[in-house]
């Protein structure tokens, strides 16, 4: 009996699975050392370890004796899960239950940031088509921009899920690296006294709002949505369905359990199923580093949409009434994070200046906004392509 | 400009003002809630 026999995973390894297992390790260390998106992160890297074993029963593989396909338990979750889109959705009921709108109702304009700061998927969208990809993998890959996993995940598996793998990674690699990609951005675009403009919230910080406007937002919105784009109804849908089921105050309990259970247990199994895309024969193509770099694009541009918008919309406004531009790239998905950077940036230039509010109320305009672009991703890719 | 390069400008365009529509019409609906549906205590001091 020779070491095929004994050991097949040793005798049919090769340089790529090495590489790919390298891949999973440095996720991993890049999870716990770093903290960068650790839910996610950790069970994507062991996945890649997981499905870079040769003859892994973690995927599907044809047994040789008989010559029937064994079914791989993560190619399983990956049918039920990912080319369902059940996994994104659930993930989004979640999400859903963990927003709370009060901020927008008491900054509504900055919700317009929110529109501004996806242009980096729309730009990434035009350079990748240039750059010889479709208009289904090009918009998949722009969908990176949104800064918004689960609908990054949700158009790349309706339009390319040949790159769904290196799609996930980049999205949520980047959303870890905001406090480092977004500080350079605004600094560039900004200068130091545009930086210091101090925003008036006076009285918006303490507005109560009504419990009945909080419960029709999101029913009302869903209608809206559905009735002028249909596709989009599963994304935005599913989120006002988590919104609804936290601001309703009858469903407690419930709400509870999507913003912890649900949320913990789709995370883990989104996370590991993910991973069954990162083989190395998928993964280890120039495809990938450029999918990577895009995404990088993608979140540089929008983080420029925000800022320029901003400063657009100072040329209208009067002196004392000026928005810091750095708000403007709050209108990313990436909650609270980006608000926190913005805020935090602030404070750097003048301690005594508080942008925390209304750096606040652009993010969460920043969460509607990816989802409604995701959306329009939907409806708009299948009439063009 | 290769065709698929055009078709994605277009599809920008029309995608960027489309959230802006969209978010435009979700900044319309909260300030017609805020409106219709004030904090009670709110309203209370305003009748008074």
């Amino acid at each position: 009996m020779g070491l095929e026999q004994l050991l097949p995973a040793i005798a049919d390894m090769t340089w790529q699975d090495l590489i790919m297992i390298g891949v999973g390790i440095l996720l991993i260390y890049l999870a716990i050392a770093k903290e960068y998106e650790p839910t996610l992160l950790l069970p994507m890297g062991f996945g890649a370890i997981l499905v870079n074993i040769p003859w892994s029963s973690a995927l599907t593989q044809i047994d040789p004796a008989t010559g029937e396909a064994v079914q791989g338990i993560l190619n399983i979750f990956f049918d039920a899960g990912i080319v369902t889109e059940v996994f994104p959705l659930l993930i989004f009921i979640a999400i859903g239950a963990m927003i709370d709108f009060g901020p927008l109702f008491r900054n509504p304009s900055l919700l317009l940031f929110g529109a501004a700061a996806q242009f980096g998927i729309f730009i990434t969208m035009i350079f990748a088509t240039s750059l010889g990809y479709d208009l289904r993998e090009a918009a998949s890959i722009g969908i990176i921009g949104a800064a918004d996993g689960p609908t990054s995940i949700v158009v790349a598996s309706r339009f390319a899920p040949n790159l769904l793998g290196p799609i996930s990674v980049a999205a949520y690699s980047y959303m870890a690296l905001v406090p480092i990609i977004q500080p350079l951005v605004i600094r560039l675009l900004t200068s130091r006294k545009e930086r210091l403009i101090r925003m008036s919230t006076t009285g918006h910080n303490n507005k109560v709002i009504s419990k009945k406007a909080l419960i029709v937002f999101p029913i009302v919105v869903t209608i809206v949505a559905g009735i002028i784009a249909p596709s989009s109804l599963s994304l935005i849908g599913f989120l006002m369905f988590g919104n609804l089921v936290r601001e309703c105050g009858v469903l407690n309990k419930l709400s509870l359990s999507a913003q912890n259970e649900l949320a913990s247990l789709v995370t883990l199994l989104l996370g590991i199923t993910i991973a069954s895309t990162m083989t190395a024969e998928r993964f280890i193509r120039l495809d990938t580093l450029i999918i990577i770099g895009l995404g990088l694009f993608a979140f540089i541009f929008d983080t420029f949409g925000g800022v320029i918008f901003a400063k657009f919309l100072n040329l209208f406004r009067k002196e004392g009434n000026k928005i810091n531009p750095m708000i403007g790239a709050c209108g990313i998905s990436a909650f609270p994070m980006s608000a926190r950077v913005i805020h935090q940036m602030g404070q750097k230039e003048d301690p005594y200046n508080y942008l925390l509010m209304p750096a606040i109320s652009a993010n969460v305009g920043g969460q509607i906004g990816s989802v409604v672009a995701g959306g329009i991703i939907l409806t708009l890719i299948p009439l063009f392509a | 400009m290769s065709p698929t390069v055009q078709t994605a400008l277009l599809i920008s365009g029309i995608g960027m003002i489309g959230i802006f529509i969209f978010m435009a019409l979700f900044y319309l609906l909260i300030l017609a809630l805020d409106k219709l549906l004030p904090h009670k205590e709110e309203a209370k001091a305003d009748e008074k």
